[in-house]
């Protein structure tokens, strides 16, 4: 068991592409992290680059102190869950999970008994003599973690290992490898574009996009604190509702104005944010849809009135799409392709399935004033002045 | 009434029976193919091994062809001969394989390279045996390459003698056949999943282990395809080869089961007895094809 550190890791394939942009990350001895992000982020790049599948450009790259860039994958003792399975079709379950310790030259009674252990572990004891296109989507998945257990390796490297399973079956999984990994207690690493297996796994995340890591940190926290618009708007499903917004203060309180309508917000915000602008600057308002309630009218705090749009039964919750009434000068951007983040011109509203909402209804929502969160409206960037 | 007028119409074909009966046209055509370019000759060829035939006129003479066709020793020197040269297969296998392995890595200036592999495929192994005639011949490059790194005393006129021409033979056609099998090998490399190879060098597989316990199962069937085509090729394509480079000699020496039939047929118009070794040309490479068809059955 060992720690991974990537210092200023950077990968450059042919044509000049940088994949991963000086990479720093430090996975600690038995940390489950998770790199997540959307297509071409670099993440699974990265993870190759860990496996010895892929040459560094420029950076260290270290596994239990050792600099490992030169190293030969036989060489690393790392084990890694492919996101096909990438299981040996013409050998045997049984086989299969024991080739890397019949490669290292083990007696063939204890690569037996490994393999019957990791089979324990795993359920796998009655499809040991299948070969793998006998097994079921599942059974193959726990192949591929069986393949990876039995050698103990110093680390796991898993390429979105559940991406291949419906639905369900992903959920059980999901909670499946959680429990080995914690069994185990060895340093892993999960690429997933997945942020609900981000969430649900990691005991940290690393958001990255276009190659560069945007924040590291346990899912909560993430959640709570995004350091910047797109971690914002990628962990959160609905994602975190962005307003572009102007300041505007009276009195020493901080106002907020969206189109015609002013949002009064607790002046606290002037202290925990950089929110000091010059009067009509713009600055990013994000809002969780489940912190945004519907309330009668004349009640205090930061209150926008509404529009219902569009609505969305799930069963435990509805979505309530709510267009801002006049907020259209305010939001003339509804994509930012630099930031890669959608700044929408309605809000997501996360509601219990009673609340009686129809489409044409004009509603007051009030936002949960301790959950604000203000972001550049140029760097997208958090305005707030500690960073968690 | 409605039910009744169900009930007096005639029976109709139940779904099944009308897919059968689709199917079955559907396979007519192949069927007649089938039947008259293999079947009929097959058949024609066992009647004509009961006849003396001299192409025009035939005589039925029962079973003596067979006794005298065994008894001719000729025939035993070109089973022989044929033995002899399937110990050009691995050759003309392993070759293929080792260049299809060396450009699946991509060196450099692979693409020139598969074009020139690929080329004795595109031209006529009458064009080929010519210039493998030029290559062993006693003033033929071979004996220029021999004279040339100073070896001159080993430098012979291969296929001038018995115990050397089959071996010329051997060599030329494994030369012909390393385009289409390294095509074959390249193309089953191109479908293996490269991610196996990548598991294979996290589980610590070297370059060794990866060809042995990846590369090659994947590759067993195209090996196992390779084979038979080459094996068939070996019974029944040589033909141009052999009349050019040798004409079947010196004497018999390389004379296969398909000259023979050739030699018998038109040279000597017996072509009762070229039928009948036609029929066990065809027995052997039959047996050939269902040894391997067991094989590749055997794996699934």
């Amino acid at each position: 068991m060992a720690e991974i550190t990537f210092s200023g890791v950077t990968k450059v394939f042919a044509g000049n592409v940088t994949a991963v942009d000086n990479l720093d990350l430090h996975v600690a001895d038995g940390e489950f992290m998770v790199l997540v992000g959307p297509s071409g982020c670099g993440k699974t790049t990265a993870l190759r680059m860990l496996a010895g599948l892929e040459e560094i450009s420029s950076g260290t790259l270290s596994i239990g102190g050792r600099v490992v860039n030169h190293v030969l994958p036989k060489d690393r003792d790392v084990a890694m869950v492919f996101q096909n399975y990438a299981l040996y079709p013409h050998m045997t379950v049984a086989q299969n999970m024991g080739f890397a310790l019949k490669i290292r030259g083990e007696s063939k009674a204890e690569v037996e008994r490994k393999v019957r252990e990791a089979a324990t572990i795993l359920h796998l004891g009655d499809y040991l003599d299948r070969r793998p296109r006998a097994l079921s989507g599942g059974q193959r998945q726990r192949v591929a973690m069986g393949r990876a257990i039995v050698r103990s390796p110093q680390a796991f490297l898993m390429d979105e290992p559940l991406s291949n399973l419906d639905a369900q079956l992903r959920v059980e999984m999901r909670v499946e490898i959680a429990r080995i990994q914690r069994l185990l207690g060895v340093a892993t690493v999960y690429v997933t574009h997945d942020q609900i297996e981000a969430m649900t796994m990691g005991d940290r995340v690393a958001v990255m996009r276009g190659g560069q890591l945007q924040q590291v940190a346990p899912p909560q926290v993430l959640y709570d604190h995004p350091a910047n618009e797109f971690v914002a708007g990628f962990m959160g499903s609905p994602p975190m509702n962005l307003l572009r917004v102007r300041t505007s203060r009276s009195q020493g309180r901080v106002g907020l104005t969206v189109g015609a309508q002013r949002l009064d917000v607790p002046a606290a915000y002037g202290a925990t944010h950089d929110l000091s602008r010059d009067e009509g600057a713009e600055v990013v308002l994000g809002v969780r849809p489940e912190d945004i309630e519907v309330v009668g009218g004349g009640v205090g705090g930061p209150t926008l009135t509404t529009r219902v749009e569009r609505r969305e039964a799930l069963g435990a919750e509805i979505l309530v799409h709510l267009s801002v009434a006049d907020s259209g000068a305010a939001s003339s951007v509804a994509y930012d392709e630099d930031l890669a983040v959608s700044r929408p011109t309605t809000l997501v509203a996360r509601m219990a399935p009673q609340a009686r909402v129809e489409v044409g209804d004009v509603l007051t929502v009030r936002l949960n004033e301790e959950r604000l969160h203000f972001f550049d409206a140029d760097g997208g960037v958090t305005l707030r002045r500690e960073r968690p | 009434m409605t039910g009744s007028t169900l009930g007096a119409r005639a029976p109709r074909l139940t779904l099944r029976r009308r897919r059968q009966l689709a199917g079955a046209l559907f396979a007519l055509p192949a069927v007649g193919l089938v039947v008259g370019l293999i079947a009929v000759p097959i058949g024609q060829a066992i009647y004509y091994s009961f006849t003396q035939w001299d192409g025009l006129t035939s005589t039925w003479v029962g079973p003596s062809t067979w006794s005298q066709a065994f008894h001719n020793p000729n025939l035993w020197t070109a089973l022989e001969n044929n033995a002899w040269l399937l110990l050009a297969v691995p050759f003309a296998l392993g070759l293929p394989l080792l260049i299809a392995m060396l450009l699946h890595q991509r060196v450099i200036g692979w693409k020139i390279f598969r074009s020139i592999y690929f080329l004795p495929t595109a031209i006529s192994w009458v064009v080929l045996g010519l210039v493998a005639e030029r290559f062993f011949a006693f003033q033929g490059t071979l004996n220029s390459l021999i004279h040339f790194v100073g070896l001159g005393h080993v430098s012979t006129n291969m296929l001038g003698y018995e115990s050397t021409a089959l071996s010329a033979l051997g060599i030329t056609f494994v030369f012909t056949m390393i385009g289409t099998n390294t095509m074959l090998f390249l193309t089953g490399l191109a479908t293996l999943d490269t991610s196996l190879e990548e598991a294979a060098r996290i589980d610590g597989a070297g370059r060794w282990r990866i060809f042995r316990h990846i590369t090659l199962p994947h590759l067993s069937r195209f090996i196992q395809l390779a084979f038979v085509m080459t094996v068939i090729a070996l019974f029944s394509a040589l033909f141009s080869l052999i009349f050019v480079m040798t004409g079947g000699g010196p004497g018999y020496a390389t004379t296969t089961m398909e000259f023979l039939i050739y030699q018998t047929g038109f040279a000597q118009g017996d072509f009762g007895t070229a039928a009948l070794y036609g029929l066990i040309l065809f027995v052997l490479t039959a047996i050939v094809g269902i040894v391997q068809l067991r094989l590749i059955g055997s794996d699934e």
